[in-house]
Formats: C-alpha cells, sequence, structure tokens
C-alpha cells in the first residue's frame, strides 16, 4: 500500500515553490474559509450536544414515570431508578394475555434488545414463550402491519432455527423472517416510491417511526439495517419540511380531533421537541398540551437509540427563514372495493413561512375517518393555533372502501373506537363533498353537498384565544394571532356557536365554500394594512360552469375553481400530474425513482432506496 | 329449462331419502368477530375467535387464539382439518382446534370465506377482500385465482359440489362463475349488485341463492345462467346469509340487516318474518343441524348467538353477550 502517493507529492511541490505574495493571498482565503468551518463545526457540536442533553433529560423523566408500558420500563431499567418495580412491571406485561397484537410484538421485542443483558432469564425466557403463545394480530392498517412485522423481524432474527411449533403462527422461525423481511422491503420501497398511505400523522407518525428505530438499532443484515436507517431518515424529512415550531404542518391523512384542534397535544410535537429541538418548552409540564403527551412516552425510543439525526434534516425542520412551497405525492391506503384503483395519489401542498404555514390536501375522500384535508397553523406559545373548516362526512360506503365488513354495520363499529366517526360536531373527516385550491397563502374550499350527506352543514375551527376575530362589513372575516393574519371570506351565510376553546363557523347551505388568505407582519405590516388590502377583494362565485369561484389575491395572483372541474392560476390549468413524491428547495424526489435528495444550503442527503446506499456531498 | 317448482319437487323427494340415513354428530363451529366488550390493546378483552359445540348449539368450547385476529369463518373438511379465515390469512389445524398454523403469507389478508373441496380436503379455497386464493396441497402453498373479476372482492365462494370444478363468486358487481377451480372467472348474473354470499341447495345443485347488499335474495335454477328475484314478502333488503334445511329443502332461512330471520316454506317462493325472541335484528349467520333440523343458530352483529328448536319459531338467547357472530357452519 502507498502511504505517499505520486501526484500527490508533485502537488506538494507545485505549492513548494509558490511566492510569498501567493502564500499570503492563499493563507487569506484559508483565513475567511476557515472561520466559517469552524463556526459550522462548532454549531453542529452544539447541535449535538443539545441533542444528548435533551435524550438524557427525557430518559431522566420517563424513569420518574409509572405508566404500565415497556417504554418506562426501559428508561427504569437503563438508568438504574426504580429498578424492582420495572421488573415487576415487565413481568406483568409478559403474563398479561390481555393484550397482544402488534402493539406488544415490536415493543416487547424492542424492549427484550434494548434491555437483554439486564433482564433475568426468567424475564427473558417470558417473552420468548410470548411469542410462542401470545396472540399477534397483524391488524388492519399500515401502521399496525409495520409494528406486526417488524415485531417479527426481530423476533425471528433473535430465535433462529426453531421449528413451527415454537412459534404463535405455527411457522418456522425461517419462514417467519423470510414473510416479515418480504413485507418491510414491499413497504419501504412503496412508500419510497409513490409514498407513505397514512402520512403525515401527528399521531401516527409515532407507529411508523418507532418500529424503524428498532429496526435500525438491532437488524443484523446489514441492507435491513441500512434500509431502516433510511425510512428512519425519510420519515424524518418527511416531517421536517413541514415542521414549524414543533408543529406538524399541512393537510394529514388521519389525526385525532384533540390534536387537529391542539396542534402540540399530538404525539409528533414530543419527536420535535426531541430531535428539532422545539418548541423549546417542556411539552409534558405544560397543561395546555396534557393529557395526550404524557401517553406511552414512545419518544423513548428515540431516546434510547443509535440513531442520530442527520444534520440536514435538522436544518430542514428549523430553517424558516424565508418562505417556500413544499408539495408532496402519497397514497390513499388500499380502496378494496367501490373503486377501480388500488392507490390513488394523494397531492399535498404546503406553504411554509417562519410565523404560519398553510397546507392542504386536494379534498376528497383519501383516507377514511380521520382525514384532516386543510389548515393554517400558526407559531405560537398558545394552545389550539389552528384555523380550519371540513364537512363532517360519514358513511358505511366510504369505510367499506378500505374495510371489509359489512357496509351498514361499519359506521358504528367505527364509532366504538373513534366515538366521533357520525358526530355531526366532529373536528377530523375526508368528504366527498370538499375540495381544495392552494397557491402560496391563500386557498379556496369549496363545498357541494348533495342529500346523501348526513350532515347538511360545514363546519370552521376558530380558536377563542385568538388576538382578533372581526366580521367585516365586506363579507370577509379577520382574525389575527400574535403576528399571523387570517383573512376568510364565506361565500353564503352562516352563524357562530359559542364552544368552550373556540368559536364554531357553520353554514348550513349546501354549495359553499371559503376563500382564505394568510398573512403577518413581516408580509403585511401591521394587521390593519394587512386587512386594507382586501378592500373590494371579493372573490367571485358563479354557477355557471358549475359551483365555481374567481378569485384574485393580494399578491395579484388569479385563481379560478370549479367543483369537480378545473383549477386555473393566472389563466392556466394546474394539473395534479406533474406532482413529485417531494418537491420543495429542501427535498426532492422524482415519483416513482426511490431516490430522495435532501438539501440545504450547498449540502446534499440522498437516500437511494433501489440501491440502498446514502451519499452525501456539497453542491 | 325446468321450472324451478318441479325443481324444488325433485329436490323435496331427495331430501326426504337424504333424511332417512343414520343420525349424525353435529359440530358447529361459530366465528366471533368481535365483541363489544372487546377493545383493541385493552384490559376489557374477553375471549373472540372461533367457538365449538358438539351438542347441538347447547354449550360452546373456545379453540385456538384467544386474541383478536378478525375471524370471520371457520369451517371443516372432510379428513377433519379445520380451516379459519382471518385478517391475519388462513389458519389450519389438524388436531381439532388445539394447535393452529397461519398457512398464508404476507399477501392473503382479510379472509372472510374458506371453502373446503367436498371430495379432496387439501383443497381449499379463500374469498379475501383481495380476491380468491386456493391452494391445493393443504395450505403449504396457495395461489392467486383472479383472472376475470373486474374488482377482486370476493366475499364468499361456493364449490360445486356436483362438479367441484366449478366455482360461484359472490362480488362487489355481480355473481361470477369459474368451470376450471378458479382459473378463469366470468359474470354471469347480478349486474352492478353487491353479492354478499351465495349458497347451494342441499339437494339441487343447479338451484342456488344470492344474497345481496340492497336488493334482497336472488335464486338461479338453472346453475347460475340466469338469476330472478325472490323477495316476496321480504321488506328487509339486505341478506347475509341463507341457509337451507337439509331435510326439508322447501325450507329456508334468511338472516337480513334490521330484519331479523326470514322463514320461506315453499323453497324461496315467500318470505315471514319469524323474530320471536330475537332481540337483535341485525343477523349475519345462521345454522341448521342435519342431526336435528328443528335446531337453527342465528348469529347477531352485537347481540350474540340466538338458538330456536323448533325451526325458528321461537328464539332464545344462547351465549356471547354483545357479540359479532360473523360466520357459522355445521359439520
Amino acid at each position: 500500500m502507498d502511504l505517499q502517493q505520486p501526484g500527490r507529492s508533485a502537488d506538494l511541490g507545485t505549492f513548494g515553490e509558490m511566492n510569498i505574495r501567493t502564500n499570503i493571498r492563499l493563507l487569506f482565503v484559508l483565513f475567511i474559509v476557515a472561520v466559517p468551518i469552524d463556526v459550522r463545526a462548532e454549531e453542529s457540536a452544539l447541535l449535538r450536544a443539545n441533542f444528548e442533553a435533551r435524550r438524557q433529560r427525557l430518559i431522566e423523566v420517563v424513569s420518574r414515570e409509572r405508566d404500565r408500558s415497556f417504554n418506562t420500563v426501559t428508561a427504569k431499567l437503563i438508568t438504574g431508578y426504580d429498578r424492582t418495580w420495572a421488573l415487576a412491571m415487565l413481568d406483568s406485561l409478559t403474563r398479561d394475555e390481555s393484550i397482544g397484537g402488534m402493539f406488544y410484538s415490536y415493543s416487547a421485542i424492542g424492549a427484550y434488545l434494548k434491555l437483554h443483558d439486564q433482564l433475568p432469564d426468567s424475564l427473558r425466557q417470558k417473552i420468548r414463550t410470548a411469542f410462542r403463545t401470545r396472540t399477534m394480530y397483524r391488524g388492519d392498517t399500515e401502521n399496525h402491519w409495520v409494528m406486526y412485522y417488524t415485531g417479527l423481524y426481530l423476533a425471528s432474527q433473535t430465535w433462529p432455527g426453531e421449528d413451527r411449533s415454537q412459534w404463535f403462527n405455527g411457522k418456522s422461525s425461517a419462514e417467519n423472517f423470510r414473510e416479515a423481511e418480504g413485507w418491510l422491503n414491499h413497504w419501504m420501497d412503496l412508500t419510497a416510491t409513490i409514498g407513505q398511505g397514512e402520512f403525515d400523522s401527528p399521531t401516527y407518525f409515532i407507529t411508523f417511526i418507532t418500529p424503524m428505530l428498532t429496526l435500525y438499532d438491532f437488524a443484523k443484515a446489514p441492507a435491513m439495517k441500512k434500509k431502516a436507517q433510511m425510512m428512519v431518515d425519510l420519515l424524518f424529512v418527511d416531517y421536517a419540511a413541514e415542521h414549524l415550531a414543533g408543529n406538524y404542518c399541512g393537510g394529514h391523512s388521519r389525526d385525532y380531533p384533540e390534536d387537529i384542534t391542539n396542534p402540540l397535544s399530538a404525539p409528533a410535537a414530543l419527536w420535535a421537541w426531541l430531535y428539532f429541538g422545539q418548541p423549546e418548552t417542556e411539552l409534558w409540564q405544560e397543561n395546555r398540551y396534557r393529557p395526550r403527551n404524557r401517553g406511552g412516552w414512545e419518544t423513548i425510543f428515540g431516546a434510547t437509540s443509535s440513531y442520530r439525526l442527520p444534520e440536514i434534516i435538522y436544518r430542514i425542520a428549523t430553517d424558516r427563514s424565508s418562505p417556500y412551497v413544499h408539495t408532496e405525492s402519497k397514497r390513499v391506503r388500499n380502496v378494496i372495493r367501490f373503486g377501480r384503483e388500488m392507490n390513488p395519489a394523494v397531492y399535498k401542498y404546503t406553504y411554509m413561512t417562519s410565523s404560519y404555514a398553510l397546507g392542504s390536501l386536494q379534498g376528497g375522500i383519501l383516507q377514511p375517518i380521520q382525514q384532516h384535508t386543510w389548515d393554517v397553523t400558526f407559531a405560537s406559545d398558545k394552545a389550539n393555533n389552528t384555523i380550519f373548516t371540513l364537512h363532517p362526512f360519514y358513511s358505511g360506503k366510504e369505510l367499506a372502501m378500505f374495510f371489509p365488513e359489512e357496509q351498514k354495520f361499519l359506521s358504528d363499529e367505527v364509532d366504538r373506537y373513534h366515538l366521533v366517526y357520525t358526530n355531526p360536531n366532529k373536528w377530523n373527516s375526508s368528504s366527498p363533498y370538499e375540495q381544495a385550491f392552494q397557491y402560496k397563502n391563500a386557498i379556496i374550499v369549496l363545498y357541494a353537498l348533495d342529500d346523501r350527506a348526513e350532515h347538511q352543514h360545514i363546519d370552521g375551527f376558530f380558536p377563542k384565544n385568538l388576538d382578533s376575530r372581526e366580521v367585516d362589513s365586506s363579507g370577509w372575516i379577520f382574525c389575527r394571532a400574535g403576528a399571523v393574519y387570517v383573512a376568510m371570506y364565506p361565500l353564503k351565510p352562516y352563524e357562530w356557536i359559542e364552544e368552550t376553546i373556540n368559536w364554531r363557523w357553520r353554514s348550513k347551505e349546501r354549495i359553499n365554500g371559503v376563500v382564505v388568505e394568510v398573512g403577518s407582519k413581516e408580509e403585511d405590516g401591521s394587521f390593519e394594512k394587512f386587512k386594507s388590502r382586501f378592500v373590494g377583494r371579493q372573490p367571485m362565485a358563479g354557477t355557471s360552469a358549475g359551483h365555481s369561484v374567481r378569485y384574485t389575491t393580494r399578491g395579484g395572483d388569479r385563481m379560478v375553481f370549479t367543483f369537480n372541474g378545473t383549477r386555473a392560476l393566472n389563466g392556466k390549468a394546474v394539473s395534479f400530474a406533474s406532482y413529485q413524491l417531494f418537491n420543495s428547495r429542501f427535498v426532492q424526489s422524482e415519483r416513482g425513482s426511490g431516490v430522495v435528495r435532501m438539501m440545504y444550503g450547498k449540502s446534499v442527503r440522498e437516500l437511494n432506496f433501489k440501491t440502498t446506499t446514502v451519499r452525501e456531498w456539497q453542491q | 329449462m325446468l321450472s324451478s317448482r318441479f325443481v324444488i319437487s325433485l329436490a323435496v323427494l331427495a331430501a326426504v331419502c337424504m333424511s332417512m340415513s343414520p343420525a349424525q354428530q353435529d359440530t358447529v363451529y361459530m366465528s366471533v368477530l368481535n365483541s363489544r366488550k372487546h377493545r383493541l390493546n385493552a384490559l376489557d378483552n374477553p375471549t373472540v375467535g372461533l367457538f365449538v359445540s358438539t351438542d347441538a348449539g347447547v354449550s360452546w368450547h373456545h379453540k385456538g387464539w384467544t386474541g383478536y385476529i378478525r375471524t370471520f369463518y371457520t369451517e371443516s373438511g372432510s379428513d377433519g382439518v379445520i380451516w379459519s379465515g382471518c385478517g391475519n390469512g388462513v389458519l389450519r389445524s389438524s388436531d381439532g382446534g388445539i394447535s393452529w398454523r397461519i398457512t398464508t403469507g404476507r399477501e392473503v389478508t382479510e379472509v372472510l370465506k374458506v371453502k373446503v373441496h367436498p371430495v379432496q380436503p387439501s383443497i381449499v379455497y379463500a374469498a379475501t377482500a383481495y380476491g380468491v386464493f386456493r391452494t391445493t396441497d393443504g395450505g403449504e402453498t396457495w395461489s392467486k385465482r383472479n383472472t376475470g373479476f373486474f374488482k377482486p372482492f370476493v366475499s364468499d365462494i361456493v364449490i360445486d359440489r356436483s362438479n367441484p370444478q366449478r366455482l360461484f363468486a359472490a362480488c362487489e358487481d355481480g355473481v361470477y362463475r369459474s368451470a376450471d377451480s378458479g382459473g378463469r372467472w366470468r359474470k354471469v348474473g347480478l349486474d352492478g349488485k353487491g353479492v354478499r354470499m351465495i349458497v347451494q341447495h342441499p339437494s339441487v345443485s343447479q338451484i342456488l341463492f344470492a344474497g345481496t347488499e340492497d336488493d334482497g335474495v336472488f335464486m338461479t335454477v338453472d346453475g347460475g345462467s340466469s338469476w330472478k328475484a325472490a323477495n316476496e314478502g321480504l321488506t328487509h333488503l339486505t341478506v347475509y346469509t341463507i341457509v337451507c334445511d337439509p331435510s326439508n329443502p322447501e325450507r329456508i332461512y334468511l338472516g337480513t340487516h334490521g330484519g331479523g330471520v326470514y322463514r320461506s316454506l315453499n323453497g324461496g317462493l315467500h318470505w315471514q318474518q319469524i323474530n320471536n325472541g330475537l332481540t337483535n335484528l341485525v343477523v349475519h349467520s345462521l345454522a341448521v343441524l342435519p342431526s336435528n333440523p328443528s335446531i337453527v343458530v342465528a348469529g347477531t352483529l352485537n347481540g350474540g348467538l340466538f338458538r330456536s328448536t323448533n325451526g325458528g319459531d321461537q328464539w332464545i338467547f344462547n351465549s356471547q353477550e354483545e357479540a359479532q357472530i360473523w360466520g357459522l357452519s355445521v359439520k
């Protein structure tokens, strides 16, 4: 092996012959370059140190909890705090036949692998036995399968070479491993090419990130470990591009009403705290974000993982120095009947600024039960920092598109779990009677209800803690939340209903809609100035070509939108066909390519799922 | 073409002959999908899944996994092997339900029915939300059999016992038939109607009944080539289940959404509600016991199991309070 390469030697020789003037110039250049490099290195070191501090803090906090979960047990055994209680709890979890299924599957093996050396042999045996005797339900959603197959992969890897009699499902270790490996690869490839099904959910984010972190930590096969790492990167950068001060912004495939109306109470916010350092407040300490953030402490999976977030993702999550448009395409979960296409595309459009985000899906039934089609979310230290509208839709047929049970039975059945599915006042819903067209910080949302809609109204959420909510004689509703301004123009008459934390805007007109523009002190100056820009700026609703609205934004862009018809911007039809998997200044990916490129400044990080490689370079 | 009246008369004669055979022991398989008391990952989690009765539905014993895996339907073959269609795939037990194996892999899920070949029990068909799958080696391998379906959501499948290569499938857009064990399917009737289930008459194989989502009952007397509505007296048109009395093929029962149980005493020409004692009127499964056809069991959605000892004239709650009795079958 050559320690001194000939070429290099020649270069050094040339350097040695340079005259003094040249050397001085070079030293100056090096000085200019070296200072930022040092600063960046220091910043990077600080970021790493801050993460380590938050990580340790979280483990410490969770170790003091007494939740009945593998998370609490893990934190206690790692810190050594309350060890006796933790072992007793773990023993209880292995004995309790009433818990099983996919949640148990991956968290049990995760705890086993993390804590292996600290567990008495009897407990290790009990966890092993659970995989022989326990019912492990695979589930009926994407997140269920990710958890189930991650658990099965790691368990069959941990106990290889065992025959069919040793496993709950009557398959051998090898059979289980092959099946789990096959499905995980299938899901990763699908997600990296046409997008996630249960995408961008502030709640269900945890059910994808925690299995993938566990898989990354413990998969022995280098290829699977690498792909798991890439999936964690992908999930985080997907979040990061629509992250604002702890909030997971934009449209969501599914979420719970409590989190939709109070975004920082969603479990994803705690992950933002841990990895992005935002919000700075420790969410679990704050009453206004309780109780959901005190839930299962799944973030312990992150805090105890060997995975470290690439700095580029942190930068993407936190740099809001200039506004940008971020678009994505995702997929509808499997349509098993009443549709020709198995996974129709979902189109996302999000406009991010330093103080607010306006985001939307194109509308219609894209996910059953818990869809959140559009909202404006503003950075705030107050709870309930969002405004949005929806049509509260429910239908057995909608559910039967995605679930195989009887359609006349499903609505009632789903209500058992989600409690609000048929409720006319719910805050989460997909609806075939709702469609959206967004351009930057303006959005038109149209509604066209017919006799088949069970609930004949549309609702809007306006938090009571807004600094201002004014109804102007022009028809515009103006709101101010700190330095963020919202203008909403309802097309039809409406009423205000006072509720505990919010004003419910309700309109019972069936052919309906709203036009919304969002601004800020930075963009518009004062609130008064913002409002003045809407004088004489009413949308034009027309019915000659169907339910249609024409509107020119305060920025001068002409938007024309027809329900079930065209979306036109400045006279040109907008086509979703051009949507990529990701498209913004931070993330790029051609749909179907399997290559996701993250960019920040001159730094690039590329995930290539076709070759299972990660590359980084400076542009 | 034979008239339906004539065909049914022949059927009655055949059934009388059948009923003269020696008494047999019935094994009834009850698939409990879920229960009001059950919540996923929760403490209040009573047993669901497969229950078996060998005393004419009086008492039931749980078999297999105690937790929730969405057990839709269970059936036993002539070799005694038990097959369950579940969310987790197709399960198989060859020891009477003591131990089980998931025979399918990641590609098979949401299995709504399993049907065992009447002569070769190693051949089994699975009707799933993603189409039909078949094994010919007792579940070691499965292959997809979906050629010809417009949309392969299949909620039920019938193996023609007179010609087991001929199959019928209940689909969201009609009834499909295959002449080659599912190699190719062709829609043969009820175009555009959501077909929930199909059942073959116990003595005349050319007669089949189909229950639909919104259009009641349809009947064919020519092996599926033509279908006609058979809804006289039926005021609830969502039909989840149909069973024929093997001893008297003129006597047919059906279970509906909201209308409870209907009975026909003339081969489906007229229906009459028989809900005396039935406190839940969403009936998803029914079974008539061959050894004593006056005993009928009715499985409801969220109301548990009801049993009648007089052909449905009176129902008495039996068990599984607040449970969803998705499937019933008798061996």
